[in-house]
Formats: C-alpha cells, structure tokens, sequence
C-alpha cells in the first residue's frame, strides 16, 4: 500500500495542473475536440496545452506543434489520437520528460491480433521512459473538486464522497446525470480501459487515501491482478466499505476440468467468494451499487440486522416489514421504555408495534421529532427505516381545511415544511443510529428534494432501503471479520 | 509444516508422476491428505479376497470395497463400488465382482471403512490463472451438481475466513443439530478447507482436488470418503 495519496501514480493523473492534450483540434466533431470541450466545460483552473501539428490555436488556447516546444513540462499527457501514432506520441512525451499520460484511444488489445500488438508496443514505450499510464480505451477520468473532467460528457452536480474505478466509461460519465439527480457525485472517478500499465489494484490504493472518498464503487467485468486486489481490498475495507458491481465472464467460459471443483468454478461463484474474502460488498446491478455507496457514505454509525420501521400508513409499514423479513433483518420488540415514551404522542387508533404506525397524529410535528427520536433511541434497534410521504399540496390543503387563511398558507407551508426538514436532520446528525427513508414520492418532492440535498438517504420504494440496510449491515459484518483476522496475527 | 510431511507428499506425488499418472489414485489421494492433517477412511489396498478378508475383518464390518487405479476418477459411474458390506462372505463376493467387471488394469482393490452420515460435503481446490489456487466448499455427495451451493476462497486463509465460509452456504442449515445428530466439528472442518489451500500453495503439480463426499456423521466428526487429485 502506499503512504501517501501523493505516491500513487495516478494522483498526477487525477489532479494535474497542467495538461497536454493530443487529437483536440478546431474541428468540433472529433472526440479530442469534445474532451477539450468538456475539460473547458468544468473551468480546470491549470494549464492547458492543446498539440496540433498545424493549428496556432485550439478552442481559443494557444496551440503548439510538438510537444517539445511546450514552456514547461506538464504533468500529464492526454492522449485522444488515432492508434497508429499513439506509441510515437507516447515517446516524444517521454523525450519531453512527462511522466504520466491517458490514452484515450482504442483499438489496442481489444480489438484483437494487430491490436494486441501495438499495445504492447505501447507498454514498452511507457517503460522505457518510466511513464505510468491510464488506459488505453478508456474515457479517463474525472475529478470534479479539482475541476477536472477528461470525459467525453460535461460534469453535473456538485462533487461528491463517491470515488470509482470503473472498467466501463460509461458508467462514470453516463451516471453524472443520474448522481446529481440523487444529490451524490464523484470525488474521484476513473476509467480504466485495457488497464495496460495501471489497473483496478492502482485506482484502489489511491481511492483509499483519497480524503474526499467515502466510499469505493467497483464495476468489474474481469480482475487482472487477482492476489493483489484481495489483499488491498482487505487492507482497505477496515477504512473504508468497497462495494463492486461485477458482470461477469460467462457461465459457458469456465474451464473444463476433469474434477468436480473445475466444473464447479464459473467465474460468478468464484467471484463471489473473492468479494467475500476482501470484505466488498456485492451489487446486482449498477442501480443498487449507487444506493449502497449513497447509504454506505452517509452513514452515522455502525449498521446492524434490528430495524425499527417508523409508518404512518399501514401498508407501506408492511410492506417494509415483508422485505426486511426477506432479507434476513430483524423487526425487535419495542423495549418498555420506549413504548411508555411513545405512548402520549401516538393516537389510540395507531399501533405501537413495529413497525410504529402513527395514523393520522394528534400533532403532525411529532412524526417528524419527538417519534423518531424516541426510536432512534430504541435500545433494542439498530436502524430507523422510516417513510416519507406528506406531498406539499396536501399539507397545503389540509392548512386550509384547518381554517388557515389562504395568505397565510402560503407562508406557514415553507415554513412548515423548514422545521420538519430541519427536526429530521438535526435527529440524523447528532444520532448515533443510521437513518434510512423511503418514500414512493418523487424525489423532486419539496420535502425529499430537501432532505436529499442535506444528505439524508431516502429511497424509491422499501426494499431499494431494505436492501442498503442489508449491505450496511454485511459492511459491519466484513470490517470485523477482517479486524478481527488482522488482530489474531 | 513439517519438512517430513513435504519430503513425504513430494515423494507420493513424483513418483505416480514416473508413472506417468494424471491423476493419484483414491488411495494414494487420501494419503497425501492425511499429511496435510485431514481425516480419511481408514483403508487398505487389498491384491486378492484372501487379502480383502482380512483387511475387513482388521477395518471392521461393514466394509466398503473400491476398485482402485489412477485412471479411474469418477468410480460410481463405473459400477466398481460395493457398498455396505457385513461378512467376510460378502467381502469375498464383492471383490470378485469388481475384479470381473472393471475392463481397467487395477493396482488392487481398497477396502475401507464404511462411514455412517446421510450429510455430505465437499472440498476442492481448482487453479484460477488471476487468484491463484482456491478452495471450494459446497454441498457434496451424487447431487453436488445438482445443488450448486458451492463458495470460494483464495489460499491461504485463516480460520476465520474459513468459518465465514461454511456460513455462505446456502444450505449451511445441515451443519448445525439435523434430524438427532451434531452440529459438524467445525474446528476440524475448518482447518481441512485450509489444509487443501496449503496443498495449492505447497504442491505445483496438483493442478485440481475433490474431496467427495466429505461425511458428516452423526456425531459430527468428518471424514474424507473419496478423494481424487489431479496432476498437472
């Protein structure tokens, strides 16, 4: 492991102050021009120096015609040319002295025979000059905090505790939109492509020193370094929760072998087991690898199996109550103590159970404090699962219906609507028990919008929470294994 | 470990090499497992009745006789296992049958203990070009492939990790207090998952392992029932 966020190879890379970009030219239709387009996009404050054999200038930058005019030597290199001259570029980097690069181009080991070749061409050009790159046909990488974004799509959203390494572009710039939409975003994400001189194993170690990552997202078709990932991810996982979403090789690829464990050893059951021992955290799908990030970095304290479910309407409670009981949790017996303190504040048509149905309150404000309060202090509890679901207009309506002047509605609403905010987070924030909402509300309801945007996780529906719930929990389970391997050393 | 244990096992291990074996025999499997501290049957390899008789009568009945060569990896597809013999009439019976009946050169017929248990596991060590050797534990027995609950682990590991597998088992409910018997030896269980990853990391040559069944019997001790190794 390193020591320093610094000695890893990809911290030039992740946060450079200046760069040189290859293929970007004035022509708006070309990937490399796009790049630029998008790095311009986000303001990278440092230095940018667009190669071009004959233009002067490049997106208004001043352009140069080889990289050996350039005035200094920049930290990275990003490379967006056709194949056959991305070794010969690689080398004159080298000559220049650039000790990192992105090779954005693809037609290297993927693509087979020639391919195979060129790559490692590519390698020992790298090699020889002692260079350290991301790639090739990858997408690159994107550090919002330091404003930078190398990927084809503009960045959306603020920066965020989310650091990736993904095999598939994609699925760091297809998901911008989709993070920021769920207030989440990257600290840092990195695509990896072919993985050809840094890999998955690199982007780990350095996600681990990452301050600004709370928590590591995986999306694995294929793990190279198979050892070393085991033993990095166990080294990290005490920190921080790793979570990977892992497509695998398929079924039919599995060696045959003349014993039963051969036949036996397709790559998703092998998988599995090696995630196990790591101590990451499996996701089905890349949906449920974001929930689980979302939950896993906003949690305050450890997570355990005992939830207690806050309601106020019977179904969604039992509906919540039908998925933890599916996936292993357990719903505990509310203690004396909180039965007696809930008592006053719950109406006799409501049911003090678990989960806790509060109907239709006789003070719709202790839904929002005095309740979860009480259950967040729950000693038979590890988790609050609560329900959301009081659309503005029907508060509106109902103030109405109460007889509240309609100039009034209009400013107690907000203001209503401040303090049930404000009593949630406050709860959140100086509890030592993980709160999860879920809601089937849209998340651009006022109420959620706001929570969400502070921080709190509310999901889509009981079994997306039942589920992060069940990942925090195997979060809680995996550190101690692990802690408890490494004290027995 | 024990330098004699890996003086041992090299030696088991070249010289069915010499032979030009691909695989060890059952016999010859269980041997290099007990080196490595896992409990077999107890057995011997028998070259007539006569021999076969005496080595029931030494074992104690009931007896199980297995026709016993290298070349032979899945023996119950081959009708050569006689099970759950009680006399010295029945010894003598089987071994003239499997004799007859397997058309492969044998180097003897192995008569072993016939262990009592309806749970069945198994263990297996397979090669993975990224991770290494790694170990399996699954539920055993003829309907392994069949319930392909089976669960991985990279050598080396410790107990621990050992035991954190026995609880991703999908039906890891028949380790525990089943139907009047024990819940399994779980210290034992877990040091023989370990044991085959040793094996892995020790022994270049042994590109794949089964141990099955691996029987739970009643009173929850383990023992490796059959075993095949297989040779680089």
């Amino acid at each position: 492991m390193i020591e320093s966020i610094k000695d890893s190879p990809l911290y030039p890379i992740a946060n450079p102050k200046s760069i040189a970009i290859f293929g970007a030219s004035n022509k708006v239709t070309t990937m490399g021009t796009g790049l630029l387009g998008s790095i311009l996009d986000l303001g990278f404050e440092g230095e940018i120096y667009p190669i071009h054999p004959q233009e002067d200038q490049v997106l208004n930058l001043k352009a140069y015609r080889s990289v050996l005019d350039l005035p200094t030597v920049p930290d990275v290199a990003l490379i967006v040319l056709p194949t056959r001259i991305v070794s010969e570029t690689m080398d004159a980097c080298g000559r220049k002295g650039i000790k990192h690069a992105i090779v954005i181009s693809g037609g290297f080991k993927e693509v087979g025979n020639e391919g195979v070749t060129l790559e490692k061409e590519l390698v020992a050009v790298a090699n020889k000059h002692g260079i350290r790159f991301l790639g090739p046909n990858c997408i690159g990488v994107t550090t919002p905090r330091h404003k930078l974004n190398t990927t084809f799509m503009t960045y959306e959203g603020a920066p965020g505790f989310i650091g990736m390494a993904s095999q598939s572009g994609s699925f760091v710039t297809q998901m911008f939109n989709y993070l920021s939409r769920h207030a989440l975003g990257f600290s840092t994400a990195f695509s990896v492509g072919n993985e050809a001189n840094i890999d998955i194993v690199d982007c780990l170690e350095y996600l681990s020193a990452c301050p600004d990552t709370k928590v590591i997202a995986l999306y694995i078709e294929g793990i190279r370094r198979g050892r070393a990932f085991v033993e990095t991810a166990r080294s990290i996982v005490p920190k921080k929760p790793i979570v990977a979403h892992y497509v695998g090789g398929s079924e039919t690829g599995r060696r045959a072998g003349l014993s039963h464990t051969g036949a036996l050893a397709g790559p998703d059951r092998l998988y599995d087991g090696m995630f196990r021992q790591s101590g990451i955290i499996r996701a089905q799908s890349i949906i449920e690898l974001f929930d689980i990030c979302w939950m896993l970095g906003s949690l305050h304290g450890d997570a355990g199996r005992r939830v207690v479910i806050q309601t106020h309407s019977g179904g969604p409670g039992a509906e919540a109550a039908d998925a933890c009981g599916r996936s292993g949790l357990e719903l505990p017996s509310l203690s004396s103590e909180t039965i007696k303190k809930l008592s006053p504040l719950i109406p006799h048509t409501a049911s003090i159970g678990n989960p806790v149905d509060f109907t239709f309150g006789k003070n719709l404000m202790d839904y929002f404090s005095t309740i979860p309060e009480v259950l967040l202090e729950e000693k038979n509890a590890d988790v609050l699962l609560y329900y959301f679901s009081m659309p503005n207009r029907t508060l509106e309506r109902m103030l109405k219906h109460m007889g509240v002047p309609s100039d009034e509605i209009a400013a107690l609403a907000p203001e209503l609507l401040d303090a049930q905010c404000e009593a949630i987070i406050n709860l959140v924030e100086t509890g030592h028990k993980p709160f999860v909402g879920y809601t089937f509300q849209s998340i651009y309801d006022k109420l959620v919008r706001r929570l969400v945007e502070r921080g709190i996780p509310i999901f889509q529906g009981p079994q997306r929470a039942v589920r992060v719930i069940q990942a925090a929990f195997q979060y809680t389970q995996l550190r101690d294994k692990i802690l408890s391997a490494v004290s027995q050393e | 470990m024990t330098l004699k244990k890996d003086k041992q096992a090299d030696d088991l291990i070249r010289s069915a090499l010499k032979r030009e074996q691909r695989a060890l025999s059952e016999y010859e499997s269980k041997k290099l497992l007990s080196l490595y501290g896992i409990p077999v049957t107890r057995e011997q390899l028998s070259r007539s009745a006569g021999e076969a008789v005496s080595a029931a009568a030494e074992i104690g009945f009931p007896v199980v006789l297995k026709a016993s060569s290298p070349e032979l990896m899945h023996k119950s597809e081959h009708g050569s296992i006689e099970l759950n013999l009680r006399s010295e009439g029945d010894v003598r019976e089987a071994y003239g049958r499997i004799v007859g009946s397997v058309e492969l050169e044998l180097d003897g017929v192995l008569v072993q203990e016939m262990v009592p248990g309806q749970r069945e596991l198994v263990i297996g060590l397979t090669r993975d070009p990224q991770f290494g050797p790694c170990v399996m534990l699954g539920i055993g027995g003829t309907m392994t492939e069949v319930f392909q609950d089976t669960v991985f682990r990279m050598a080396p590991f410790d107990m621990t990790e050992a035991n954190d597998m026995t609880e991703e088992l999908r039906f890891k409910k028949i380790l525990g207090a089943f139907r009047g018997q024990k819940p399994v030896d779980m210290d034992t269980l877990c040091r023989a998952l370990i044991a085959v990853g040793q094996i892995g990391l020790e022994l270049e040559a042994v590109s794949e392992l089964d141990i099955n069944p691996l029987i739970i019997m009643p009173e929850g001790r383990v023992k490796a029932v059959d075993a095949l190794v297989v040779l680089k």
